[in-house]
């Protein structure tokens, strides 16, 4: 085994987990697509919960705790997002984003 | 100390606890009444439907009724154990000196016939020993004498912050002063009380419904309806109840002035009970203001006694204005009375001396200190240094007519109070009252505490306000007892009969006839209150009908009632052996005996014997009217009906009262009436030194007091010339009455076409109320539309003026403000509003481009992050 995993390249994962996602979030009109790249960046987040967890004694427990608190939400967000991407179908025959533009100032 | 052995040490206090008991139940009903109304925003929650249904809910209960009853017969009990006790304590006292004065006579009597000259010393010795052993007794029993049990403390006190603690300052007393008279009057005071609270349960029995209909009370939609004021009626007896006996306990004027005003409110409020009826209204407010112009006086009596003496305390200011019986020399010349005399110069050490001369200008005021020896009263000198500002052993003085004056005040409140003439008017419209209230308020006890307070201010008073007060009965009594004779609403008549009595009390009081004149209050309450009790059951009966003239021919309807009130017609009349007879015989003794000394106030013996006549003809009369011949109105007599037990029981009661009350023995005597006597313990010394003794100025007090006894004044002979005069009128007077209302021999009628015009000055009631419009009411009334107009024309105009003024000011006030104020507003508004519309533009609605902000956001923040920690791990 060459140079042990560390902390790093956790970050490192986690951040181009944030990248994909942010990105996939931004440049998606699909609902679904948005959705599916919130959760990357949940996830990005939840690995650097844990790798702090396991690096770090003194977030033994905060971060593993926090890791599935995330998890949690984002089933829980999934379940509301999805509801509500349901709904904008039933509406606009559509998942396409931009056609939401009610809320326009 | 438990509760009866306070009374044990105080026997005062039984009265106190009675006068309280009463105030007690007044703050109860009060209380109740006020929870009550309370539950009135609630009554409609669960709580406070229960709350308001515990109270009785829209029915009316007698819980009320019960609670001032059952305070009043308390009242009752208590003062009747105290004053048991005192009259035994004094009994006990005077029986024992009475023996071993007996035995020092018997013992000279035996030493006068001794012979022998070694039995003469033994029983010389034996006479010495007892009178050793009387002095003794006298000694110390020595406060039972003038027995009265009384005790104060301060009430209020006004204390001058400059003044020191030595120098006390202004201070209101309140105390009591128990002697046989309050004790007799709170006796007599809380038994007729006790038994027209019983008498009320049943005569206001209407009002226990949840809406009474007035019939007397005329609305736009047919008779006024309201609810039932039953409890509210026992409310104001009690509080009537606490005032009057309060007042018979005060040891001071003021206490007696205070409940003086508290009668006087219960009144008001009792007198407009039927307050929508303008008649009770109108007659409340009379009652009300005729009563100020007496208390105006009694409130100028007031000043003077207190700039003058500096106490209100009824014992300080008659040993003040009196000269002491004894001094430390024995018993002093001029004992008992004023002592007048004039000022003369300043002498070396800065006092004045009063030089003593029997129509001095000044009065001479004796120390409040215990006396010392009395020079100038006894002997040739007859000077007395007077100070200005008398310390407590000092003597000082005033002038006389002050004295005068003080007295003509404060009996110018009992002329209001007990409605003597010329401030009689009020009484006979206070019939508009209920019929209970009239016979306890009206007739048998606060009227009367005019006469009470006579009696208790006597020995303040000088021989001119006695005049006054005398003549003022007597005028009084006949004016009263000739309208009562044209009457013909029963409880007006009885209300003149009260007045007429009143009057006889007065003079009474006013001719020296201090026992006479307070036993017939006493007498006069028992078969006053027995009389209007018995109304009460007539217009009950015959359906709140008052007419005399649509009675007639009741007595086999309603026998408690006409016989009950026939004894309260005989005692009034002065038909021997009832109890008026005693009292009234007492009274026309005394004006007999004063009128022979003094011949030329002939009237005052005149005018109440011939009214003697007159009374017995006018409640003759009204009996005969009401009870006896042919009904004059079917329709009333068809309806009548006897009333209640509740309200026939305290009649026969005090029908019993009203025959025996004043009976002694021998029953015959009118001299030896028990409750006169009784009277008598109580009677101040300044009576006997005023009236007791006329010519010999030099001798003493103590001797005149047996000489009295042969003048005519006190003539045992007086009373049976002035008994079997009056007699003989008063049965004149109701064979006439008989004659004409029983057996209608003679027409009333025709006697009234006769004398059209006596006939209508009666009625009008000598035209006193015309002469109080034009004299009091209309000029007040004027002034009254002047003060309007001034209102209407002055006030009002500035008033307008000032609000145009106003209204100009405002206008411009609010152009400014439209301009500069809004103005400024406006812009900030504006100017937020432009904003606002520029940075509308930032929000796309585009949810990605909302993304993208985020993540720039972030990343930004995350690269000033980083600089930052690069910076402070560098710094």
């Amino acid at each position: 085994m060459s140079a042990a995993v560390g902390l790093n390249h956790f970050l490192l994962l986690g951040a181009l987990l944030f990248v994909c996602g942010a990105i996939c979030m931004a440049t998606k009109r699909n609902a679904i697509g948005i959705l599916m790249g919130v959760e990357l960046v949940l996830n990005a987040a939840t690995i650097n919960f844990v790798a702090f967890a396991y690096f770090n004694p003194v977030f033994q427990v905060e971060g593993q705790v926090f890791a599935l608190f995330v998890i949690v939400l984002a089933a829980a967000e999934a379940a509301i997002a999805l509801a509500i991407v349901l709904n904008f179908y039933n509406n606009h025959m559509t998942v396409d984003v931009d056609t939401a533009e009610e809320l326009k100032g | 100390m438990n509760i009866f052995e306070l009374f044990r040490e105080h026997p005062g206090f039984y009265f106190v606890a009675a006068t309280l008991v009463p105030l007690v139940s007044f703050l109860l009903i009060l209380l109740a009444s006020a929870m009550w109304c309370a539950t009135r925003p609630f009554r409609y929650t669960p709580a406070g439907a229960a709350l308001f249904n515990f109270f009785g809910g829209e029915q009316r209960g007698r819980g009320a009724a019960y609670v001032a009853t059952a305070a009043i017969a308390i009242a009752f009990l208590l003062s009747l154990t105290g004053f048991i006790r005192f009259t035994t304590e004094q009994s006990t006292f005077e029986t024992r000196i009475a023996g071993l004065e007996k035995d020092v006579r018997d013992l000279q009597a035996q030493e006068a016939k001794a012979t022998d000259a070694k039995e003469k010393e033994e029983l010389h010795e034996n006479g010495e020993r007892v009178e050793k052993q009387l002095t003794d007794v006298e000694g110390r029993w020595e406060h039972l004498r003038n027995t009265s049990w009384q005790s104060h403390f301060d009430w209020l006190r006004i204390h001058p912050a400059h003044a020191n603690d030595s120098e006390r300052g202004t201070i209101l007393q309140l105390g009591f002063k128990i002697d046989s008279l309050s004790g007799l009057m709170f006796v007599m005071v809380t038994f007729i009380a006790t038994l027209i609270h019983l008498f009320s349960m049943g005569y206001m029995a209407d009002e226990l419904q949840p809406e009474v209909e007035d019939h007397q009370v005329h609305t736009a939609h047919g008779h006024l309806h309201r609810r039932g004021r039953f409890g509210r009626f026992f409310m104001y007896l009690s509080l009537f109840c606490f005032s009057m006996l309060n007042l018979l306990l005060a040891d001071n004027l003021f206490q007696v002035f205070v409940s003086w005003e508290l009668v006087g409110v219960c009144s008001y409020l009792l007198v407009g009970f039927y307050f929508e009826r303008t008649s009770a209204a109108n007659a409340a407010n009379k009652a009300f203001i005729v009563n100020r112009i007496g208390d105006a006086g009694f409130i100028l009596g007031l000043l003077i006694v207190w700039t003058s003496l500096g106490t209100f305390n009824f014992d300080e200011i008659f040993k003040q204005v009196r000269a002491p019986l004894t001094d430390t020399h024995g018993p002093v010349r001029l004992a008992g009375r004023f002592v007048r005399g004039n000022l003369e110069a300043e002498n070396a050490s800065g006092n004045q001396s009063l030089k003593i001369a029997d129509n001095g200008s000044q009065l001479l005021l004796f120390p409040r200190a215990k006396p010392g020896h009395y020079h100038a009263i006894g002997n040739s000198r007859g000077e007395v240094d007077v100070s200005a500002a008398p310390k407590s052993d000092e003597h000082s003085s005033m002038p006389y007519w002050m004295l005068v004056a003080a007295g003509l005040g404060i009996f110018l409140g009992c002329v209001g109070k007990s409605a003597q003439f010329p401030l009689h008017v009020w009484l006979p419209d206070a019939m508009e009252g209920p019929t209970p209230v009239s016979a306890l308020i009206h007739a048998a006890t606060m009227v009367a505490a005019g006469v009470y307070l006579v009696g208790r201010c006597f020995p303040m008073f000088p021989a001119e306000t006695l005049l006054v007060i005398a003549y003022t009965g007597g005028i009084t009594l006949f004016v009263a007892a000739s309208i009562a004779v044209v009457m013909t609403d029963i409880k007006k008549v009885l209300a003149y009969s009260t007045v007429s009595q009143l009057g006889y009390m007065m003079l009474a009081l006013g001719v020296g006839g201090w026992v006479a004149g307070l036993f017939h209050l006493m007498t006069h309450a028992f078969f006053k209150a027995l009389l209007f009790l018995g109304s009460g059951s007539v217009i009950y009966g015959c359906h709140h009908e008052q007419e005399m003239t649509k009675m007639g021919g009741l007595f086999p309807k309603m026998k408690i009632t006409a016989l009950t009130m026939l004894a309260g017609v005989l005692a009034i009349a002065g038909i021997p052996l009832f109890t008026g007879w005693y009292s009234k015989d007492a009274i026309l003794a005394q004006a007999l005996g004063y009128v022979w000394v003094h011949n030329n106030h002939m009237l005052l013996f005149l005018l109440p014997l011939i009214t003697a006549g007159i009374t017995a003809f006018y409640m003759a009369r009204m009996w005969f009217m009401t009870f006896t011949g042919k009904p004059r109105d079917e329709h009333v007599y068809e309806h009548a009906h006897e009333s209640p037990w509740l309200m026939t029981v305290p009649l026969i009661l005090l029908a019993v009262c009203s025959v025996c009350v004043a009976w002694g023995w021998p029953i015959y005597d009118a001299e030896k009436s028990w409750l006169g006597h009784n009277v008598h313990h109580a009677q101040h010394h300044a009576v006997l030194a005023d009236f007791g003794h006329v010519e010999a100025e030099e001798e003493y007090w103590a001797a005149a007091k047996a000489e009295a006894q042969n003048e005519r004044l006190y003539a045992h002979h007086n009373h049976h010339l002035a008994g079997n005069l009056a007699l003989g009128l008063v049965l004149i007077g109701i064979v006439f009455a008989g004659l004409i209302y029983w057996k209608r021999v003679l027409d009333p009628a025709e006697a009234k076409e006769q004398f059209p015009r006596l006939h209508a000055f009666l009625m009008d009631k000598w035209r006193f109320d015309r002469l109080y419009s034009v004299a009091v009411v209309r000029p007040a009334l004027v002034v009254g539309h002047w003060f309007a107009a001034f209102d209407l024309r002055v006030i009002d105009g500035i008033i307008h003026f000032v609000a145009r003024l106003m209204m100009w000011v405002s206008k411009w006030d609010g152009i400014f403000d439209n301009a500069i104020i809004d103005g400024l507003v406006n812009l900030v508004g504006n100017v937020t509003y432009r904003i606002g519309a520029r940075l509308r533009d930032v929000q796309t609605g585009f949810l990605r481009s909302y993304v993208l902000f985020m993540v720039l956001a972030a990343v930004g923040i995350f690269i000033l992050l980083a600089y930052f920690v690069r910076m402070a791990m560098a710094g």
